[in-house]
């Protein structure tokens, strides 16, 4: 299970390029907003023209969660909305807390529900490479972390694309945006010293010297532990 | 001082409520009721049932600032100038006078550069700034922020924060970001439109240890 890219998108004046290859795992790609992380995850999932070649092998079912939920809602009901996945409404309405609720409108949902909604859905219908483009916005530090385990326990090839800087998943691989241009940082430990928009606790603990394993806080925390002995 | 009684209006149930800090951050899950109340204090939404006064006056009668999660969904000007001094040509204020708030404005939030830019050509934590400046530049009484860093990369939500912290006027801002919640001076932790805690963020963190509503900076202190 592998994709490959090496591809250019333009969008109006704005261009970006990327050559990498991710397997299975889950792989984080950051960057400041504007740097092309949307256009490039639209342009993964097969939804905005490029140049250049992106390659799939053992991939059969591609999906992706859009930054803003409204942008991805189809139906007006919520159970309406699930089947539109093929998704069972019931059970997944119940998980996250909102069988009385099937009968809403999705738009009347707060926002960080309805993208709370969207993510359970991409997750239950588990594609073979799931894209997720700034999944951790407007979600509460609960739903966060639910979300990171989720994704954690995934099989396929998992690409986040996210500038979030509180609550992220332990990751098998950092790239980040750069000029333009995606720039594979490698496995986490190597990467995070050179991972520009590292999230504070990252930025601290390796400030007082720690050298964290991965991008999680308790990673942050545990080797803070370490070093202090 | 912002004053609640007898609150009833969509999920908030809310008996009593007295916040007097000049920086109050509301905290809590999604759907607790967080950007509700903000629009009841900022007056977009008028309560169901009960009061708010904010200095014994209701919120419509207060010049309100008001910044929204998307900042660019409710920019009315191409231009960042035009923008800024909206609010105060909607209330007539003089030219000169407009627009020297604007330039003082611009320049406690560091972004005079910004002056003669068209929003279109702004990245999204520019716009954010921009906006944070819309909703100053008019000396509102009460300046009403509903997550307006959830969407900003770090460097950009770091320069958002800090014009927050050190303006002076009185604020009210909802947050996902603990860090940035343990710098308010009273907080207001929501669950399914009730008060749970209400106090200093040393005093609403605390016993919160192993939730993730405690600021990661906390965490990693000696």
């Amino acid at each position: 299970m592998r994709l490959q890219a090496d591809m250019l998108v333009r969008r109006d004046e704005f261009q970006v390029r990327c050559q990498a290859e991710f397997g299975r795992g889950l792989h984080l790609v950051s960057g400041p907003v504007g740097s092309g992380k949307s256009s490039l995850a639209l342009a993964m999932a097969g939804l905005l023209a490029h140049e250049g070649e992106l390659l799939t092998e053992g991939i059969n079912e591609t999906l992706i969660s859009f930054q803003f939920p409204e942008h991805q809602v189809t139906a007006s009901r919520l159970d309406d909305e699930l089947r539109s996945w093929s998704l069972e409404a019931d059970e997944l309405l119940s998980s996250l807390g909102l069988l009385e609720r099937r009968g809403d409108d999705p738009l009347r949902l707060s926002r960080g529900t309805l993208k709370a909604l969207n993510l359970a859905c991409v997750i239950e219908r588990n594609p073979d490479l799931l894209i997720l483009d700034e999944p951790f916005s407007s979600l509460d530090c609960v739903a966060k972390e639910s979300l990171c385990r989720k994704l954690e326990t995934r099989r396929g090839i998992t690409i986040i694309f996210s500038h979030e800087r509180g609550i992220l998943p332990k990751v098998d691989s950092l790239s980040q945006m750069r000029g333009g241009e995606l720039e594979s940082l490698g496995s986490p430990q190597d990467a995070i010293p050179r991972w520009e928009g590292a999230p504070p606790y990252l930025r601290e603990a390796l400030r007082q010297g720690a050298e964290p394993e991965n991008v999680r806080l308790e990673d942050a925390m545990e080797a803070l532990c370490r070093m202090r002995g | 001082m912002i004053r609640i009684k007898g609150l009833r209006h969509g999920v908030l149930d809310i008996p009593l409520l007295e916040l007097s800090g000049s920086l109050v951050a509301v905290i809590g899950r999604n759907g607790a009721g967080k950007t509700t109340l903000l629009k009841l204090i900022a007056g977009l939404e008028e309560p169901e049932q009960g009061s708010i006064l904010i200095d014994g006056r209701p919120p419509r009668e207060l010049r309100v600032g008001w910044m929204g999660e998307h900042p660019d969904r409710t920019m009315l000007f191409s231009r960042v100038w035009d923008e800024i001094s909206s609010s105060l040509r909607f209330t007539r204020v003089p030219v000169a006078e407009a627009n020297e708030r604007v330039m003082v404005t611009l320049e406690s939030l560091q972004i005079t550069h910004l002056r003669d830019r068209s929003i279109s050509s702004l990245s999204g934590g520019e716009k954010a700034l921009v906006a944070l400046a819309a909703a100053m530049a008019g000396s509102p009484d009460i300046l009403v922020l509903d997550e307006p860093d959830s969407h900003l990369d770090a460097p950009s939500a770091m320069l958002l924060q800090e014009a927050v912290l050190n303006s002076s006027c009185q604020r009210l801002l909802c947050t996902q970001d603990m860090d940035l919640a343990s710098a308010a001076e009273e907080l207001l932790l929501l669950a399914d439109g009730k008060v749970i805690s209400q106090g200093s963020p040393e005093k609403v963190f605390q016993g919160r240890e192993e939730s993730c509503f405690y600021p990661s900076m906390w965490r990693l202190r000696p």
